[in-house]
């Protein structure tokens, strides 16, 4: 008889092998039980040690399902989060490798940069003000190791939260100096705009999510440390990556950054 | 074919009196974007008989999400008149309209006359203020369906438009971003970005479109830039905001 116990580490293998072979794999949500998030993050931890052991660097998290939009296409009412790894982040100007991430989208967002550690069993909304140092705009490329991107609440959060790598801006600011909620958001590739949405599009406020992602990483035993990176949800719809494309974001009052494929 | 003015009739008639009407191009399939603009115009001489006064224009389809929706590369516009322009905080009644929604949109006010190919410094030189607006779009098509022509015969879904604060022309508008909220609560979120990658484009294709129709932009004027988000459907009883970044926010309040 099959146990829980197996079918997540089963699941924890085929997104493994998926990762480590680029060939993506069939959706895991069937070897889970339907609405067992539990589950689906123990999957994600069996991975995160295998990436721990393997010598990678924890460098901070992503947040996802930050929108409503998005939220109700999953049929979920929370967002989720993943791991970033310090392989995961991408200097600006420098070309991504299309082999580097598995049916890459971008997005844009905010990036809080954390100043001081933020392992209080109670967290409000002030510590994690106090604890930001500072954002930057960002882009993330986001991937799936499920084919086709046939994916649902449970493969997500199996798959890292579909993490891929990240570029962040190089024009830091402290929370003072702009507006996290009204922030005007553009994306455009060749001059066009492919995505458009300002901060409220991430769960109201993007600090809404940096305080969620704060408690739950408490809550789950990673908590949050200075200088960690939060990647705290899109700002508007992701676009799809293409060989050669160039995508620009800018976010009013935290400047701009710039995501660069490879031709091949 | 049914004569222009006969169509002119029938859709201003549709309007005045809030009044769904068939599509235009069911009965006459054939009508060109051409026809439908000459259709604007002679429906909206019956406006100015009855006594209203045209004040500005409207500019649609600006969000290229929108072009691709109805399959076309150019921008569109309709005619404001004074009738159109609703009170900021005050009420709006729900029965002067067929099916009305709400856009965020950003408004130009004009001190001196554009014509014909400007360039956007040209423009942005006879801007006299810029203020946040939402603009109420109601096509008086059943259903809220139309083709190109349709709604370009319709004044282009224009039926109303609120003002918020005038603020000076050199203010940044390029990437502000909104909020559209029903009852306090965000339903739609975007940027000003998203009228045509930059608003101040919009005004340069109404200048050029504004002359193709022999009329020009004249010191005054109000130029509605095009929606920065989609449209949120207005009902009875509904406060409807739109907040925006450094502007401000514009609101009216639904009334039966």
């Amino acid at each position: 008889m099959t146990t829980l116990k197996d079918s997540i580490a089963q699941a924890a293998d085929l997104l493994w092998a998926a990762s480590q072979s680029g060939t993506p794999c069939d959706p895991v949500r069937t070897l889970l039980a339907d609405g067992d998030l539990d589950a689906a993050y123990a999957v994600q931890e069996i991975n995160t040690k295998r990436s721990l052991d393997a010598g990678r660097r924890l460098v901070g998290r992503k947040i996802g399902l930050t929108s409503k939009a998005v939220q109700a296409q999953l049929g979920v009412g929370q967002p989720d989060y993943g791991m970033l790894f310090a392989d995961m982040a991408v200097a600006e100007g420098e070309d991504i490798a299309l082999s580097a991430v598995l049916q890459p989208k971008v997005e844009a967002e905010i990036a809080f940069i954390l100043g001081d550690d933020l392992d209080d069993e109670h967290l409000t909304p002030a510590d994690v003000m106090n604890a930001i140092d500072y954002a930057v705009a960002a882009i993330e490329v986001v991937g799936s190791r499920v084919a086709k991107w046939d994916i649902r609440i449970l493969d997500t959060i199996a798959d890292n939260a579909s993490s891929g790598l990240y570029v962040l801006g190089s024009e830091p600011r402290t929370l003072g100096e702009f507006d996290p909620r009204l922030c005007g958001m553009v994306m455009e590739k060749k001059g066009e705009p492919v995505s458009v949405g300002a901060g409220a599009a991430c769960l109201g406020n993007p600090l809404t999510a940096a305080l969620w992602l704060a408690k739950t990483m408490v809550r789950v035993g990673r908590p949050l440390r200075a200088g960690d990176t939060i990647l705290s949800g899109a700002l508007g719809p992701m676009a799809p990556a293409a060989p050669g494309d160039v995508f620009e974001a800018r976010i009013n009052g935290l400047g701009s950054v710039r995501a660069s494929f490879g031709r091949e | 074919m049914m004569s222009l003015q006969t169509l002119a009739d029938r859709v201003d008639t549709a309007a005045h009196t809030a009044n769904a009407i068939a599509q235009l191009t069911d009965e006459v399939p054939g009508l060109t974007v051409e026809d439908a603009y000459a259709i604007q115009a002679l429906s909206m001489k019956r406006r100015y008989a009855r006594g209203e006064a045209r004040i500005g224009v409207k500019m649609g389809l600006t969000s290229r999400a929108k072009m691709i929706q109805v399959g076309v590369d150019e921008v569109i516009w309709g005619r404001l008149t004074d009738g159109m322009r609703l009170e900021e905080g005050a009420t709006l009644s729900r029965a002067n309209y067929v099916h009305p929604r709400a856009e965020p949109e950003i408004a130009f006010l004009l001190k001196a006359p554009l014509a014909g190919e400007v360039t956007a410094a040209e423009a942005m030189a006879a801007v006299e203020a810029i203020a946040p607006a939402i603009e109420i779009i109601d096509s008086r098509y059943q259903d809220f369906k139309f083709t190109l022509p349709d709604v370009v015969a319709d004044n282009s879904s224009s039926s109303g438009f609120i003002l918020g604060t005038w603020f000076a022309p050199d203010t940044p508008i390029d990437n502000l971003g909104i909020l559209l909220e029903a009852d306090g609560r965000a339903v739609q979120v975007g940027s000003t970005a998203a009228i045509l990658g930059h608003p101040v484009r919009s005004l340069v294709a109404a200048a050029r479109m504004v002359a193709r129709a022999g009329e020009a932009l004249k010191p005054g004027d109000i130029i509605l830039a095009g929606g920065a988000t989609a449209a949120h459907p207005l009902s009875v009883g509904m406060h409807m905001r739109a907040v925006f970044q450094n502007l401000g926010s514009v609101g009216i309040t639904v009334t039966e």
